[in-house]
């Protein structure tokens, strides 16, 4: 059984990438990277904080807009609205999720799409779909990237998706379904009221967890050899130290018994999705300084 | 023996009940309009749009076609685009596939504003559909929700939904109608080339096929009880006249419909439904817009 090394991947990316930074560097460019967050949430802080750090690593620009969590939404898109016409960002993110009384998709869709580099304003998602270029969204492209490095491609497999989120689920399934070199696969989506979900995951030679529910793919659910992409990111409590761990959707220390292959959490699709908003901003600097 | 899904009853249907719609429409002063591009002379490409033309007509839909010329350069069908994409009599356009291949399709059809583009090929659609918002859906997928929905097939819930398409016109769009949560079943794309793909085509509750492979699937590839949903077309010999080709679709009609619960046949299935739901969308589109300047 193998353990698939996120972080090594991700390094390697980042190796890649300092290459790219140089010429660009040379040019006198310096690929930047704006993120929005509403409100204060030491999670979301956290996250960009990491993100931040492995920016710094490449010699990126990263900067967090922090704004009050009482924003309106004309506020809100005047931010935007600046950011996108600001020339040393190259991308823009938007930490979610946002207050309850903003609407995301029109905040998601006041993100020029091209500083969208998470592409997660709809017309991204519609050329995903569409198989025409765009950028793609981070996590899901994350996975594919993921299954490419560490040798297990994805073509010709059957990959079973357990989880129809808007930002893995279906856009994983737009990205694997099309017909090209590492995806071409056969994709099933499933979702937690499938019916005998077991029957289904145990037919994935690559299953994908992301449904957010801690532990919730067990041993049993699986079939010998299966991939297991594990994107889920849950706290609990440990019984015996009464302190919270990191888990993922997958019982870990069970499944690994039983996997070809098999990600960690922490340390394995996280530190991936995080590279990949880095290679879609200097794609973007690469285009726009051409 | 199969219930079959007659698409060509529901298709007269549902324009009796769009001639209401417009009826109520008019009384405000408002005419859907409908544009339809034709680039070429291609003699399939032209029937299509004569009859979409036409099915306006007969409901009330003002109707426009624009017939361009195969040399047309595409900053002149861009040109059109914009004409019309500014003109208030019209609210949804459609372009007529394929293009001649000097024009960049992905182009124009962008260029469609998306409020009007009533066949959903917009990416702003296409986005926005698979994200489960609102949007206009192509038509062939939105016949088949139709179909579903209309023979009381609306909770997918607890289906297997298995759709052997991947293409932009079929597969893709009618997953992102049924991927979506609430009533969204579970879904599985394969190509016409997935290995073993009657592992995948036993297990569907939910079987919808548009490959154009005459007979492609076979009883031996469906469970007992499917709902099998066929937008293949394929002309093949006719044993009994040899002068003439026989319409099938990617199913085995005679062999599938001992073993289904329900079918929808070619033709007289899906196909009547597509004029009729790029219909309906332009209505809506109508509505949208009057709804806006109100």
């Amino acid at each position: 059984m193998e353990i698939i090394d996120g972080r090594k991947i991700a390094a390697e990316i980042r190796e890649e990438l300092s290459q790219r930074i140089g010429k660009l560097k040379e040019k006198g460019v310096t690929p930047g990277l704006a993120a929005i967050l509403v409100g204060e949430d030491t999670a979301s802080l956290s996250y960009l904080r990491s993100i931040a750090r492995g920016c710094e690593k490449v010699g990126m620009l990263m900067e967090t807009v922090e704004l009050p969590k009482n924003i309106t939404q004309e506020e809100l898109d005047k931010q935007i609205g600046e950011l996108n016409q600001d020339p040393k960002f190259h991308g823009i993110i938007l930490q979610l999720p946002l207050p309850k009384h903003l609407d995301t998709l029109r905040a998601e869709s006041a993100i020029s799409p091209d500083k969208d580099i998470d592409g997660t304003n709809p017309v991204n998602t519609g050329k995903l779909l569409l198989g025409e270029e765009t950028f793609l969204p981070s996590t899901p492209r994350g996975v594919q990237e993921l299954l490419i490095r560490s040798g297990h491609s994805p073509e010709g497999q059957h990959v079973v998706i357990c989880g129809r989120s808007n930002i893995v689920g279906k856009p994983l399934m737009g990205i694997l379904m099309q017909k090209r070199k590492g995806a071409n696969a056969t994709v099933t989506v499933c979702h937690t009221g499938t019916k005998d979900l077991p029957s289904i995951t145990r037919q994935a030679d690559i299953l994908v967890a992301a449904m957010g529910k801690a532990k919730a793919i067990t041993a049993d659910m699986i079939k010998e050899g299966a991939i297991v992409i594990d994107v889920g990111v849950n706290q609990i409590e440990d019984p015996a130290t009464g302190k919270f761990k990191l888990v993922g959707d997958v019982d870990f220390e069970a499944v690994k018994e039983k996997a070809g292959a098999i990600t960690p959490v922490p340390g394995g699709t996280g530190p991936v999705t995080s590279a990949m908003l880095m290679i879609n901003t200097v794609k973007s600097a690469e285009r726009t300084n051409k | 023996m199969a219930k079959i899904l007659d698409g060509k009853k529901l298709s007269t249907e549902i324009r009796d009940e769009l001639k209401q719609d417009i009826k109520s429409l008019k009384e405000k002063g408002i005419i859907p309009g409908l544009a339809g591009i034709l680039v070429g002379d291609d003699e399939g490409s032209a029937t299509y749009v004569r009859l979409k033309e036409k099915a306006g007509e007969a409901l009330g839909i003002h109707s426009e076609a624009v017939r361009l010329s195969k040399d047309t350069t595409e900053e002149h069908l861009l040109q059109e685009i914009d004409r019309l994409n500014f003109d208030s009599e019209i609210h949804g356009i459609f372009i007529q596939l394929p293009l001649p291949e000097h024009i960049d399709e992905n182009k124009a059809l962008n260029a469609i504003l998306p409020e009007k583009d009533v066949d959903g090929f917009h990416p702003m659609n296409v986005g926005k559909a698979w994200l489960g918002q609102e949007a206009f859906l192509p038509a062939t997928p939105d016949g088949i929700r139709e179909i579903l929905v209309r023979y009381g097939y609306s909770n997918l819930k607890d289906k297997h939904a298995v759709i052997v398409s991947t293409d932009n016109l079929v597969g893709k769009p009618l997953a992102s109608i049924l991927v979506q949560e609430g009533v969204g079943a579970n879904v599985t794309l394969c190509h016409s080339s997935t290995p073993n793909l009657s592992d995948y085509t036993r297990q569907a509750d939910i079987l919808v096929v548009s490959v154009n492979k005459a007979k492609f699937i076979t009883a031996s590839m469906v469970k007992e009880g499917v709902i099998a949903i066929d937008f293949g077309a394929n002309y093949i010999e006719n044993p009994a006249d040899s002068t003439k080709k026989k319409l099938v679709g990617d199913i085995d009609f005679e062999g599938v419909k001992e073993k289904a619960e329900a079918i929808t046949p070619v033709p007289g299935g899906v196909g009547p439904m597509t004029i009729t739901m790029l219909l309906c969308s332009t209505v809506k589109a109508a509505k949208i817009m009057s709804h806006r300047q109100s």
